[in-house]
């Protein structure tokens, strides 16, 4: 895979990005002074380095490959890339199918964002609640979907789903899920079985951060246990559900190994389903300058939707 | 955070300075270099996805301890193996050698990704151990020029359940009017004829190559694209009719769902290669000594001709330090007996050198079709496939292209002829940019 498309292909929740935007906290009192600036500097090299060897290298050379075109002579003459400014990205914005993708995600993510953090935060409430038993046994359980590759959680999905195969054939003979209408929302299922643990991890580990003391000060003022989840728990944790909410987002957006996995069982999987599908499908013709500039765009759509969502959860956060 | 962000746009820049040197235009490759053997011990890579290629190589490597083969296993070539391909080709570290299908190759000549063999010892040579059109793939009608080795091509028949014909005394069809007439009497028995394929469009390229018609044209200067021409609508039109009548089942090609349909008998034929009697004995195998294999069913009733599916030639990549090795290689790999006997046994492989076609292994009954000699049909099938059939640059592309709309239009979203429309506009788009010359 070249450089300019492994970018893209992190998968929902990356542990990279956790790291990463992790780092970034929200607002703050005006910083102190920095102090040791050469031990800081020493302690974040390796990061650094990595980082600009896999991250902004790659970065890079997307935008500097987006900004070429191909030129030849004759039937099978020799090519050569050469500086075509921005015309990769005015055929990136009259590319209809690319759109139709972007829409598509938007409406997945609209959907299966809310669904799959709303069962992360349940099942996390659920575990730090001193009502249920067996918690160690159910904090692994919910997990465990997140340490099965996603390629094969959606090969075992679709055998699940196929209309003849499956165990459950007396339903899926009468309810095709690969069919045009509900592979969108088969796949969404497929994706929030695998990250729904994920999520419910890192807002359950906010939720023991919770200082123990602010139940006991709910109790004396009468506060039941929903009263305190809704009251205290979930204000509090709610940086870590705006972090989840962040990391889906990008994974919607880049959604690639389970729509490329129901492409070779379902009719309504074409080619260009996802935008990164699209991005893929246009590197293997090879076109790889307009594979970049699609990348590009969207890395950029990506970056836009996080950001705007962040700020405007911080305003909320604010008033 | 404006501080950051100057210092990631500095960094980007920085990179994007950094790996401009990396990105060197493409030399030319139409002059033949020279072909010297290396001195020393070489070593080869090979990445293909035949099975039981391994075996074939292990021969090759014991006879020739100075000329040692590493073989690298991938998907099937549009499945993923193509993709790595070109990546490697575009990053430099490209395998020696490569298996690509016919098909595939004038993309790969387009991307100058192949080395041309013709000064290397005895390739211009092996010309007449060819069967000719599979030559005229490679080489592209220049006589002096040799892209790749033959190996094997995919010459089309009918496989059916003769079991299935026999019990409900179904005539075996032989035109494909009389295909249609079958496929109302099985439908009505509650089986389908077939399976309509909505991924391989070059199954569908090889319905349209039986019946007279090509897609592309290249006359030295520009191409033309003809998706659209009169018969290939005639062919759309065909299936396009069985579709609609629900004659045909429409499950997704090379899935469980697509095997369990021919494994418990609702699918009674494929119009398929001789490769294809590898798939149905590995996806049916409950089906074993109930198959036969007749002649493609003909548009007019008289008619010889055979379409071909696949098949594919062993290429020599731009970059390999070792063109006089991998040549001799390739020639040995695709010409002599006990490698193409090997690969036959392997991957039910039919061989694309004359010599192959006299092997004893396929002139011997096949247990799987009842002990048929299945070959024999392929045999005449291969003399009837027309030479002038031609791969446009951009395969790949156009095969999703046409593939989506195929896949529209089994779940009647759409029609076959409108796909192929569709794959018209969109591969002339793919060839304008990447400057392509072509004809509008």
């Amino acid at each position: 895979m070249s450089a300019s498309t492994a970018r893209f292909t992190d998968v929902p929740g990356d542990t990279r990005t956790a790291r990463r935007l992790a780092g970034r906290p929200g607002p703050r009192p005006a910083k102190p002074r920095v102090q040791h600036k050469r031990a800081i500097l020493i302690f974040v090299l390796p990061f650094g380095a990595l980082f600009s060897l896999f991250y902004l290298v790659p970065i890079g050379y997307a935008i500097y490959e987006s900004l070429l075109v191909i030129k030849r002579e004759g039937t099978f003459g020799a090519a050569t890339e050469v500086f075509g400014g921005l015309s990769q990205y005015v055929l990136v914005f009259q590319n209809g199918p690319f759109w139709q993708s972007v829409g598509r995600v938007l409406a997945f993510g609209a959907v299966q964002v809310p669904i799959m953090l709303g069962l992360a935060l349940l099942f996390a409430l659920l575990l730090d609640s001193p009502l249920v038993r067996g918690k160690k046994f159910f904090r692994l359980a919910f997990f465990v979907p997140y340490a099965v590759p996603g390629v094969i959680a959606a090969i075992m999905w679709g055998y699940l789903y196929s209309p003849n195969l499956s165990p459950f054939s007396a339903v899926t003979q009468n309810i095709n899920f690969l069919s045009a209408d509900l592979v969108l929302w088969a796949i969404a299922n497929v994706v929030t079985w695998v990250y729904v643990g994920y999520n419910m991890l890192i807002i359950y580990s906010a939720l023991l951060a919770i200082p123990t003391e602010l139940y006991e000060a709910a109790r004396l003022d009468g506060a039941g246990q929903l009263r305190i989840a809704w009251s205290v728990k979930i204000p509090l944790i709610m940086p870590a559900i705006v972090l989840t909410a962040i990391f889906s987002i990008i994974g919607t957006l880049q959604l690639l190994a389970e729509p490329q996995v129901f492409r070779s069982f379902s009719s309504a999987v074409t080619s260009t389903f996802t935008p990164n599908l699209t991005v893929y499908t246009t590197s293997s013709i090879p076109n790889v300058n307009l594979a970049a500039a699609f990348s590009v765009v969207l890395a950029l759509a990506t970056f836009v939707l996080s950001f705007t969502f962040l700020k405007f959860t911080q305003r909320k956060e604010a008033q | 955070m404006k501080k950051r962000a100057v210092a990631v746009a500095l960094l980007a820049a920085a990179s994007v300075a950094l790996t401009g040197c990396s990105a060197s235009t493409t030399s030319s490759g139409t002059a033949a270099a020279a072909c010297a053997p290396s001195t020393g011990k070489v070593d080869l890579t090979f990445t293909t996805w035949v099975p039981g290629m391994e075996d074939a190589v292990a021969v090759w490597n014991k006879a020739n301890p100075d000329i040692q083969v590493k073989v690298q296993t991938g998907p099937n070539g549009n499945g993923g193996t193509y993709q790595n391909f070109f990546n490697q080709l575009k990053a430099g570290n490209a395998p020696d050698l490569g298996q690509i299908e016919y098909d595939a190759l004038p993309n790969f000549r387009v991307q100058d990704g192949l080395t041309d063999l013709a000064a290397c010892a005895g390739v211009l040579d092996a010309k007449k151990d060819f069967v000719d059109w599979t030559w005229g793939q490679v080489n592209f009608g220049e006589d002096n020029a040799v892209y790749a080795i033959p190996q094997d091509a995919g010459p089309m028949a009918m496989f059916y359940r003769a079991d299935l014909f026999k019990a409900n005394n179904i005539a075996i069809p032989t035109t494909w009017a009389e295909y249609t007439a079958a496929a109302e009497k099985i439908r009505a028995t509650g089986g389908y004829i077939t399976n309509f394929s909505q991924s391989d469009i070059n199954q569908f390229a090889g319905l349209v190559w039986q019946a007279g018609g090509t897609w592309f044209k290249n006359d030295g200067t520009n191409w033309t694209v003809n998706l659209t021409d009169p018969t290939t609508a005639k062919v759309a039109a065909y299936w396009q009719d069985l579709i609609d009548r629900d004659l045909v089942s429409t499950n997704p090609p090379w899935t469980d769902e697509w095997n369990n349909a021919y494994n418990t008998g609702s699918d009674w034929t494929w119009n398929s290669a001789a490769w294809g009697a590898n798939s149905i004995a590995s996806g049916a195998p409950d089906t074993a000594g109930k198959w036969a294999v007749a002649e493609s069913p003909q548009w007019a009733a008289g008619d010889k001709a055979s379409g071909n599916w696949g098949g594919s030639s062993t290429a020599v990549f731009k970059g390999s330090k070792h063109p006089y090795e991998a040549a001799k290689f390739a020639l040995w790999l695709n010409t002599s007996d006990e490698a193409l006997t090997l690969l036959n046994k392997s991957a039910n492989l039919y061989p694309a050198a004359k010599s192959g076609l006299e092997l004893p292994a396929l002139k011997a009954g096949v247990d799987f079709y009842g002990g048929q000699a299945i070959y024999d049909v392929f045999s005449k099938a291969s003399s009837q496939v027309s030479p002038d059939f031609v791969w446009g640059p951009t395969m790949t592309q156009t095969y999703n292209d046409v593939s989506d709309g195929f896949k529209a239009a089994v779940t009647k979203k759409g029609t076959l002829i409108d796909a192929l429309k569709t794959g018209q506009t969109a591969t002339i788009a793919a060839m304008t940019a990447q400057s392509i010359p072509v004809n509008k």
